[in-house]
């Protein structure tokens, strides 16, 4: 049950990022709510499992792009593994720890693809161009990193309290 | 009348007395009914006032909503008659499709149409407005496919100028504006000039409007210019396009 309620909340999550984001471009930038959830999966779920879920749900973005495929899955894995590495170590919580998380990651996020364009696909895309938009993608998703956590941690909330054995082995 | 007029009489005292009492009781008894009435319909009765009012409300509500959708409907209609007429005087078979969704990432240009391999939309297919190239058809599956834009980084469409016909290559850059490459410094290039597609490179054809020049930079120690070309759809704002179909020939 508690896989069908993530498999829904993907679902929602890449019908919002597809359909619905483009009218909250600024500057021609939209946040990534698909980087917010990997980075709150590393952090949150047990063990290892956000890095796979991190990983799975890039994959998901790459097939819903027109980008190289692995892109997403490898930028997302990353991510996701380096906070399933270090969340014992360092404190993702409140605003600006979130959001200060949130900005480096997406500026890494931005370079692999930056890379991955340049490099594998023959993109040509002026760097200037390309670091202003990575800061700006940074900055807006630092802002709505933590009200995105926020939501997280509700569902989190309702989903041990509808599910609690289960919930238990996952997040 | 006539009787009255042959029998005029003055009224009796008593019928005078008996009305100027009665009268003012009529008037109370009058009064009374009425305000009952009143406060009986007003208050009362507000129950079915209020029935009433849920139930205009609701029906006000489904006006409303299918109101929108005729509008929306009409917006619609007005925009594919547009796209026809383009398009009804061209040889070539082509498909109305709708953008249903955009690129998943930030980096890519690329929306999602609902038209497939069921309508015969395949890989490397035009796709464009009445107004000019959107891009070309990069994946196809049954009911939707994905289009890639011509501000990708990854576009290229072999162009030339309407009027001079010096040939160049227009690529994307990731931003809104295009870019126009191999176009020697000796070309005379102006501000305003229709940049059309060649039809080499097997992907678009011959004389589809893909920009026009919005800057033109000659720098004494390149070979080439700078030219920014601005896309002539507003790909921020695409809602219809049209999917330029192989012919039966497969040209």
């Amino acid at each position: 049950m508690i896989y069908l309620f993530f498999s829904l909340l993907l679902f929602v999550l890449f019908s919002i990022q597809t359909a619905l984001f483009e009218t909250f471009l600024l500057g021609g930038i939209a946040p990534d709510l698909i980087l917010i959830t990997a980075v709150y999966c590393g952090i949150h779920f047990k063990k290892n499992s956000g890095i796979w879920v991190a990983i799975l749900i890039g994959f998901f973005q790459d097939c819903l792009s027109g980008g190289l495929l692995g892109v997403n899955s490898l930028s997302k894995g990353l991510s996701g593994l380096f906070f399933c590495a270090l969340k014992d170590k360092i404190i993702v919580e409140g605003i600006i720890p979130i959001s200060f998380f949130m900005f480096v990651t997406s500026l890494v996020d931005g370079m692999i693809y930056f890379l991955a364009m340049t490099s594998l696909l023959g993109g040509q895309v002026k760097a200037g161009f390309f670091f202003s938009s990575v800061i700006l993608f940074g900055v807006y998703n630092a802002v709505v990193a933590p009200f995105l956590f926020y939501v997280y941690k509700k569902a989190k909330g309702w989903v041990y309290f509808k599910f609690p054995s289960q919930a238990l082995k996952v997040i | 009348m006539t009787i009255n007029a042959r029998h005029e009489k003055s009224n009796l005292f008593f019928e005078s007395v008996v009305v100027g009492f009665i009268s003012p009781m009529q008037n109370l008894f009058l009064s009374v009914t009425k305000s009952t009435s009143k406060v009986l319909d007003h208050y009362f009765f507000l129950i079915d006032t209020s029935r009433e009012n849920v139930r205009l409300l609701l029906e006000l509500n489904r006006l409303s909503k299918e109101n929108n959708e005729l509008r929306e409907r009409k917006k619609f209609l007005e925009r594919t008659k547009k796209l026809v007429e383009y398009f009804d005087g061209d040889e070539k078979p082509y498909v109305i499709a709708e953008v249903i969704g955009y690129d998943a990432t930030q980096w890519s240009k690329m929306i999602f149409i609902n038209r497939g391999t069921n309508h015969n939309v395949e890989k490397n297919l035009t796709v464009m407005t009445d107004a000019g190239i959107v891009g070309h058809v990069i994946h196809s599956s049954t009911k939707s496919s994905k289009v890639l834009l011509i501000t990708d980084s990854r576009s290229a469409i072999d162009s030339l100028f309407q009027e001079t016909r010096t040939s160049g290559v227009t690529v994307g850059t990731g931003e809104k504006k295009c870019q126009m490459k191999f176009v020697p410094i000796s070309a005379e290039v102006n501000i305003g000039d229709k940049v059309i597609s060649s039809g080499l490179g097997g992907v678009f054809p011959k004389g589809l409007l893909v920009g026009v020049v919005g800057d033109a930079v000659k720098q004494k120690q390149e070979l080439f210019q700078d030219i920014t070309v601005i896309p002539a759809v507003d790909l921020s704002n695409l809602e219809e396009v049209v999917v330029i179909l192989r012919d039966k020939e497969g040209e």
